[in-house]
């Protein structure tokens, strides 16, 4: 991998900070506001603002890394993606140093909630703490390569439907803003085919709210990181020519 | 100065029998071209002639329909990987949050014999704006940065596609100085223009492409005299195309009904001769012609003589 390339993706994704507010910030901000609504109770024997905090970490770590490829549309839209046809770069590191910039972006909002979640008095193992960062974050993988695929498809003007979309569904039906418990069977179901259910399990199972099934995630997100990988480069190699 | 052996042997440019359609629009049918190492061609033609889609196809960017691509003997994907094509494309790209020298450094840091950043920098001209982002740039700048990043490889053969598009004539005469440079080492260059005066000051061959075809190749020369041709228009009541064509300072002729068209190398002595020919002869306009009519009657004329 060039790490000149790697270099300036990341210093260009730090350099935006009307979105890297909008992502690093938001997750705080709702763990704040929901913690605020329900204090200091219990869900399940867990202390409720512990809960939330992994689950704000998930849906930092899925908004950054999805926006962050969605962003690729923009140098699309201007033809520098077509300038760097023209170099040695191949579709693959291209892509992949782009997967890797989005996952450097997911990142911070999961350490940053996680941070703010324990000065405010959440208390795990220090498993607990390692399985909610690195967990949550690399579970993040297959939302990084969706933020890839909708930079390969969206243009500047549609990206906010093409990452809001997902992001919403994702986020509800994934459990991450209320519990799937109160879903009907059937929507139980479906959640269970989605990568964010998985993230969340993983975020539950790292607090002590229930116990995550790290084999089952492992192998959902893994099979949508591979799907949406290959759909990326179909995408890509397709994409050459003007217009 | 790395030696390329190969890419002294044959063609640096040779497209063969080139078809390419978008939906149910034939961009570019039966495009034939060869360029030998060393020229500088200059692509000529109005919008949607298929410029740009030769030039896609030219850099592996879309692929032709049917027909073969070489750059240099190998195909444009190969010859791109190797450094040896340097472009410049229509389109803005350029990285809106990144600076100068960092985009530059960029491009460098791909590939595999660049020149120094600082070089390619200062051959394009925007040595001393390094350090500025590229959304403070003027349009002509932009261009300038851009060339340095098609400089930055070293490449055997520059591709531009309306490079000067943006500029004003000051900073456009400075970047054809640049490019001098370039073709000075015996360097390659395709461009795409709109501006006759480019294609005749920079130029050794230009190439008139219309409706996705080649419609005529010729050297400096001939553009240059055939620019400096006229039309005369006229209502000529009972002449035959013929009689039209065969006048003295007329090429060509045609004939709608009674009004002519007689395009002229020289104009002066075609309306003296039309008028001692055919004295009812009225309505008369006489015009200088674009570079692609007089070229067009210029080459026809070629091929019936």
């Amino acid at each position: 991998m060039n790490l000149t390339y790697l270099a300036l993706e990341t210093r260009r994704a730090l350099r935006s900070p009307r979105a890297l507010v909008f992502t690093v910030g938001m997750p705080v901000l709702y763990y704040f506001i929901f913690s605020g609504i329900w204090g200091s109770g219990e869900v399940g024997g867990i202390n409720a603002k512990t809960a939330l905090m992994s689950s704000m970490a998930a849906f930092g770590a899925m908004m950054g890394t999805m926006f962050t490829g969605a962003r690729t549309a923009q140098e699309r839209a201007v033809g520098w993606q077509r300038q760097l046809r023209l170099t040695p770069l191949t579709p693959v590191q291209y892509l992949l140093g782009k997967g890797i910039v989005g996952m450097l972006v997911g990142l911070i909002p999961v350490l940053l909630v996680s941070i703010v979640g324990g000065i405010d008095g959440a208390s795990l193992s220090a498993g607990g703490w390692v399985q909610l960062v690195l967990g949550v974050w690399l579970s993040a993988i297959p939302f990084a390569v969706l933020g890839l695929l909708i930079g390969q498809l969206a243009t500047p003007d549609t990206i906010p439907v093409f990452t809001m979309v997902p992001m919403l569904l994702c986020g509800f039906l994934g459990g991450l803003w209320i519990p799937i418990a109160i879903f009907p069977h059937w929507l139980g179901q479906v959640a269970k085919a989605l990568p964010s259910y998985w993230m969340a399990d993983i975020g539950h199972g790292a607090v002590g709210h229930g116990s995550a099934n790290l084999g089952a995630a492992a192998g959902v997100l893994a099979a949508w990181a591979i799907v949406l990988g290959a759909l990326v480069m179909l995408r890509y190699r397709r994409d050459a020519a003007r217009g | 100065m790395r030696t390329k052996t190969d890419t002294v042997r044959g063609a640096a440019i040779s497209l063969d029998g080139l078809a390419k359609k978008y939906g149910e629009v034939q961009a570019v049918q039966q495009v034939d071209l060869l360029i030998a190492p060393g020229e500088v061609v200059a692509l000529l033609g109005p919008n949607g002639a298929g410029k740009s889609t030769t030039v896609d196809m030219l850099l592996g960017l879309s692929t032709p329909d049917t027909g073969e691509v070489s750059v240099f003997g190998r195909k444009p994907g190969k010859a791109v990987a190797e450094g040896l094509i340097g472009a410049m494309l229509q389109e803005g790209s350029l990285l809106e949050d990144a600076t100068v020298a960092e985009t530059v450094r960029l491009v460098h840091s791909l590939h595999r014999h660049p020149m120094p950043v600082e070089e390619a920098l200062r051959r394009a001209g925007v040595a001393e704006l390094a350090d500025r982002r590229c959304t403070k740039l003027s349009g002509g700048q932009k261009q300038r940065v851009r060339f340095a990043v098609a400089l930055v490889c070293d490449p055997d053969l520059l591709v531009l596609d309306e490079p000067t598009a943006a500029m004003d004539v000051g900073t456009r005469r400075e970047f054809w100085r640049s490019m001098h440079e370039f073709t000075a080492a015996g360097k390659t260059v395709l461009f795409a223009t709109h501006y006759l005066d480019e294609a005749e000051e920079f130029a050794d061959r230009v190439v008139l492409m219309r409706s996705g075809r080649v419609v005529a190749d010729g050297s400096v020369a001939e553009v240059r005299s055939a620019a400096s041709g006229r039309t005369i228009k006229a209502v000529v009541p009972g002449a035959d195309e013929g009689q039209l064509a065969a006048l003295r300072g007329v090429s060509a002729a045609s004939l709608r009904g009674d009004r002519a068209e007689l395009a002229c190398a020289d104009s002066d002595l075609a309306i003296r001769e039309l008028l001692a020919r055919f004295g009812n002869a009225h309505d008369i306009e006489i015009n200088a012609v674009g570079l692609e009519e007089a070229f067009l009657a210029l080459t026809t004329e070629e091929e019936t003589a």
